[in-house]
């Protein structure tokens, strides 16, 4: 009992991890329907970023997430104004855009860093709980932490703000957005920003996680998507959850089949999720139709 | 429509059989001629080889990709099921290549129609998205496995040049047999442009509900076109493992080398023509050979950034490919001229 109780908590802080790299994704790919490849590599940039103000500045790696975040923030911006609003009727070329967009990225990272793995030093990583015989990551916990805050602040933001309002509003109609008065692209560019400065954030939390490496984004894109698909597109609690699930199955799995299986058995699952309801668990039927549609 | 415009549309549709096997046979020729020039050149030839079976696969990928217009990210499952199966097959049982390449290629197939039959439920981005999770699928399977993929450490073939093994001892020879391969998949997207499929899938990429309501059974069009390129992919995963005589999940699975640089070729190109893919294979592969070698040592990894980028200009900037743009210049120099025929 201790045993499967143990593997669960391990399974719910993994999900934590999965739903913080995603919930940018879940803005960016659930809410407005752009498909942005390069996510994962926003995150790494957040990594190293919080990397590099440890280490030249002596800025805690937390801390460092109110210079970092905005940064990378500003670079979705751009990647949004330059390169995916002019592609934003054709969403397979952004998925070729955005891959490109990957691969520069990545390899950039892998140029300066001559491919070395980098991490920030200090113990903080190892540190531990204990809650009576379950250990609990310190690190984990507070990225878990972090992301149910974020969860519960963006449902807020898009149900009950004006901006977020607004920002739904473009998703289901385009045209009649505009009519109302609301700037579509100005929207598109707050979305993405937020979106890619979340992505950023969670690379600084990561940081004292993984190991740094250029490669680092492409662990994550997939499992993103499979989290912001499984929750249901738009739905940020759905997001959530989905994050929830793959970290819990992926920590059953690894423990009771066989670790090398463990993340196949959450891509099959996705697999399953993505054929029988591509709208996802907690998102409307049809919802995977809105926003491709008519982007006119 | 004006009547420039009305003649241009006939005229590409009734293409008479001798014009476009004639030009088929025109730039297999051109093709054919580097090859030729440069086969006592080693260090050349094996570029060429490499260019003939990537033009091939790229090819492949385009008639589901391009002609159909689903963006398969997954086709790495299907060039490494012929790698993989050609190599262990080999190595167990001794049996030549040449006997298995069509039996591994129709369970190739199988295999592409099985998973494709759920997925192709999926429209645009999503699709996509599921055929990269196949490719990560299989990825991870494919490490599982180690006593038939013999896992991270891959599969060795041993040398024993001879034309039954499928193993050569000068590249020249590799380079006519990729030349082959290149040249069967041109040609059979050039019959395939010419049959009722072909135009069907045509029709499904340009507008899937109208396709369907003019009566034509999408799914099956689809699983046609995806299982006769995924077949045509698998061969080119056999050659692959021949050619390398080693693989290993990464060669076969790394997204930017394999699933995803298929589509990128054919993309440079010109997706959905026939010489699209061949031409950026062209373009594409010695290029990415020139920057290796001139970064290898400086900045590991300038190469793929230089290749992204191309592939980010080429989404915003050049979406028909080099070819579509040649036609559009070819277009304005005869417009400039008349309209006298």
């Amino acid at each position: 009992m201790d045993q499967i109780l143990n593997v669960l908590v391990v399974g719910l802080l993994l999900g934590g991890i999965y739903g913080l790299v995603s919930i940018g994704l879940n803005l960016i790919f659930g809410v407005v329907r752009i498909v942005n490849f390069a996510q994962g590599e926003l995150v790494m940039f957040g990594m190293y970023g919080s990397y590099f103000a440890y280490n030249q500045m002596g800025i805690n790696p937390y801390l460092s997430v109110f210079i970092v975040a905005p940064l990378v923030g500003l670079l979705g911006v751009a990647i949004q104004r330059f390169v995916i609003q002019p592609l934003h009727a054709e969403s397979n070329m952004q998925i070729f855009a955005t891959f490109g967009l990957l691969m520069m990225f990545q390899n950039i990272m892998l140029a300066i860093s001559k491919g070395e793995a980098w991490s920030v030093g200090g113990t903080m990583g190892t540190l531990v709980w204990d809650i009576g015989d379950i250990k609990v990551s310190v690190v984990r916990f507070i990225s878990f932490a972090a992301v149910t805050l974020i969860t519960i602040g963006l449902h807020f933001f898009l149900k009950q703000t004006i901006a977020g309002k607004a920002i739904r509003a473009v998703t289901q109609d385009k045209r009649a957005a505009r009519a109302m008065g609301i700037n579509v692209e100005r929207t598109y560019l707050i979305t993405f920003g937020i979106g890619s400065a979340l992505a950023g954030l969670a690379g600084v939390l990561l940081t004292p996680i993984y190991a740094i490496t250029p490669g680092v984004g492409g662990n994550f894109i997939l499992a993103a998507f499979a989290v912001v698909v499984l929750g249901g597109l738009g739905s940020v609690c759905g997001a959530y959850i989905g994050g929830m699930i793959v970290g819990v199955v992926e920590a059953f799995a690894g423990f009771y089949i066989d670790p090398v299986l463990r993340s196949a058995v959450w891509f099959l699952i996705f697999l399953i999720v993505l054929i029988v309801r591509p709208s996802g668990l907690m998102g409307q039927v049809g919802a995977e139709e809105v926003g491709f549609r008519e982007q006119n | 429509m004006n009547k420039t415009n009305s003649n241009v549309s006939t005229h590409a549709l009734i293409d008479s059989a001798t014009s476009v096997w004639g030009k088929y046979l025109l730039g297999m020729f051109a093709l054919a001629l580097p090859g030729v020039l440069l086969y006592h050149d080693a260090h050349w030839i094996n570029i060429i080889a490499f260019t003939y079976l990537m033009a091939g696969v790229a090819a492949a990928w385009n008639i589901i990709g391009g002609f159909g217009g689903q963006f398969s990210l997954g086709h790495g499952v299907f060039f490494s099921i012929g790698a993989y199966a050609t190599a262990r097959i080999y190595i167990s049982f001794d049996l030549s290549p040449w006997l298995i390449t069509l039996p591994i290629a129709v369970c190739a197939a199988a295999v592409a129609a099985l998973i494709s039959w759920p997925t192709f439920r999926l429209r645009g981005p999503f699709f996509a998205i599921a055929t990269l999770a196949f490719n990560e699928v299989a990825f991870v399977l494919a490490n599982h496995f180690d006593s038939l993929t013999g896992g991270p450490r891959g599969l060795m073939i041993s040398f024993k040049a001879s034309l039954g093994n499928m193993i050569f001892k000068d590249r020249w020879q590799y380079a006519i047999l990729m030349f082959g391969f290149v040249a069967l998949v041109v040609a059979v997207s050039v019959a395939l442009r010419r049959t009722r499929l072909g135009y069907y899938l045509l029709a499904v990429r340009e507008d899937e509900d109208s396709a369907r309501a003019s009566g034509i059974d999408v799914l099956k069009v689809k699983l046609q076109g995806m299982a006769l390129s995924a077949a045509l992919t698998s061969v080119g995963g056999t050659l692959f493992a021949m050619y390398l005589r080693f693989i290993d999940p990464p060669t076969l699975f790394t997204l930017p080398e394999v699933g995803v640089k298929f589509a990128l070729i054919s993309l440079i190109g010109g997706i959905g023509t026939i010489a699209g893919p061949v031409l950026g294979a062209v373009l594409i592969i010695p290029f990415e050979n020139y920057l290796r070698a001139e970064f290898a040592n400086s900045l590991p990894g300038m190469s793929l950034v230089i290749l992204g980028f191309l592939m980010v200009m080429a989404a915003l900037f050049m979406k028909k490919g080099v070819y579509g743009l040649l036609l559009d210049i070819l277009q304005k120099i005869k417009g400039k001229k008349g309209d006298a025929p």
